[in-house]
């Protein structure tokens, strides 16, 4: 019997492997298809319901019978005029699911998986984005607020992709040679006396080189933060930032102290 | 020589032989927990993992499995104490034995998606104290877990053999809680 739980155990490990490369091979696809797709979703800033319909057909047809997928498709559009009806459909279910760009908001949420925080933030058009993982992975982003999505790019190939769904930032983002996928709830109300979860930074110098620290405020008050020395080189050493002081905004780093501030997509840096 | 019906000069020959039996099943642990390091470290780590509706993230879901398992490891612990007759004025009843390998067996296999998920998304990582003590225990777990299993059905073994070797694998597993989702929780909150 013994020999049983221990075999059954590992048939379950394998399981759960496969079922987990599986939806990382799918994932994966997406994103592939979303990282192409930037260079659209820009340019189609008038048009939101542009980059859903292309991602909702190819999205419906695998999954729908094959013969139904061309007949309705093509019963509408050559029919009626050709755009508009194709172009109703998926604009109904794209207010639906995504939002347009918001004028101003910020994101906050801890990765699928945990381990690493990340926070977006928009204001009037641009948007700038961190992530970190209170250790070695720190990543900072910066880019235009499309409609529909965020695409934002950070050094060394990092990358950011994001949909605005209601009231969330769902998306995947590239750090370190490492894929995370997050969804974030926009930042509501704060209570007053207490600090407002977001993205901080603070820079410094120490010892002639300058730091640039970066803590993830989560909406619970727990925070992850990263200490990047140098941060105009190509690779940054990062390393764990110290805990910063809700109450002050302030955090003590080799004898100096750094005072942090909320940073939004105009005011913020970026990398 | 070596084999004399006496009692008193064939104990310690039954205790080498005895010992000798846990060999095979140590290096079975080894070579297990030894392969998850590995995989671990030589594996991409996607940092991809399935979620499950109702969870805020992944993360939750880890959280809350591996404290399924640390509850159930509890059970164990309890159940094992009862059944050595070390808990005063406790007899065991007669399902003790079943609470025992069922709660193992729930523990276990609750425990290996956790596993899975842990080396497959985010791989054997050293990058903080925390996560070293994590990955190497995690590792430690399942070789240990693998060592207790095998000896199980083995007679003949010293008395002391199998309470070691379920204390061991409590001890990593309750390691393995506080420096994943205790941390986890009390990092980003307790919920689900």
């Amino acid at each position: 019997m013994p020999l049983v739980t221990l075999l059954s155990g590992a048939a379950l490990g394998v399981g759960v492997l496969v079922a987990s490369m599986l939806s990382t091979s799918s994932t994966a696809s997406a994103s592939g298809t979303a990282a192409t797709s930037p260079a659209t979703a820009t340019t189609t800033v008038t048009l939101p319901s542009a980059s859903p319909a292309s991602a909702a057909a190819p999205a419906t047809a695998p999954t729908s019978a094959p013969a139904s997928a061309p007949t309705s498709a093509s019963a509408t559009s050559p029919g009626t005029a050709s755009n508009a009806a194709p172009g109703t459909a998926p604009a109904a279910t794209a207010s639906a699911q995504q939002a347009d760009v918001p004028p101003k908001a910020d994101y906050v949420a801890q990765v699928n998986g945990g381990g690493a925080a990340v926070a977006i933030s928009v204001d009037a058009g641009k948007a700038v984005a961190y992530i970190c993982n209170g250790h070695g992975v720190a990543a900072w982003y910066r880019g235009t607020a499309a409609a529909g999505g965020l695409h934002l790019a950070g050094k060394n190939g990092a990358r950011l992709n994001v949909e605005y769904r209601t009231g969330r930032a769902t998306g995947s983002i590239m750090a370190d040679g490492t894929k995370y996928t997050f969804s974030a709830p926009v930042v509501g109300n704060v209570r007053p006396g207490r600090r407002r979860p977001g993205l901080y930074e603070a820079t410094g110098v120490v010892d002639g080189v300058s730091v640039k620290a970066g803590w993830v405020v989560l909406p619970d008050g727990g925070q992850l933060g990263s200490v990047e020395y140098d941060p105009s080189s190509a690779v940054p050493p990062t390393a764990q930032a110290p805990a910063l002081d809700l109450t002050t905004g302030t955090a003590q780093y080799d004898g100096i102290t750094l005072v942090a501030s909320l940073i939004s997509g105009i005011t913020g840096s970026g990398f | 020589m070596t084999a004399q019906p006496d009692a008193s000069s064939s104990a310690p020959d039954d205790l080498s032989l005895g010992i000798g039996k846990l060999v095979v099943p140590s290096l079975i642990g080894g070579l297990v927990a030894l392969t998850l390091g590995i995989y671990g470290r030589l594996h991409h780590p996607t940092g991809v993992v399935v979620n499950i509706a109702g969870f805020t993230s992944a993360g939750y879901v880890k959280s809350w499995l591996a404290t399924v398992a640390t509850v159930f490891a509890v059970v164990q612990v309890s159940s094992a104490l009862v059944m050595y007759g070390k808990i005063p004025r406790v007899t065991a009843p007669s399902w003790i034995g079943r609470l025992h390998q069922w709660s193992g067996r729930i523990a276990f296999l609750v425990a290996v998606p956790v596993a899975v998920d842990c080396l497959y998304g985010l791989g054997f990582q050293t990058y903080s104290t925390r996560v070293l003590i994590h990955s190497l225990l995690g590792c430690a777990f399942f070789g240990a877990f693998t060592v207790k299993m095998l000896i199980l059905p083995k007679r003949g073994l010293p008395g002391w053999t199998l309470p070691l070797a379920g204390a061991v694998v409590f001890t990593i597993l309750v390691g393995l809680w506080f420096t994943s989702a205790f941390w986890f929780f009390s990092t980003f909150g307790l919920h689900r």
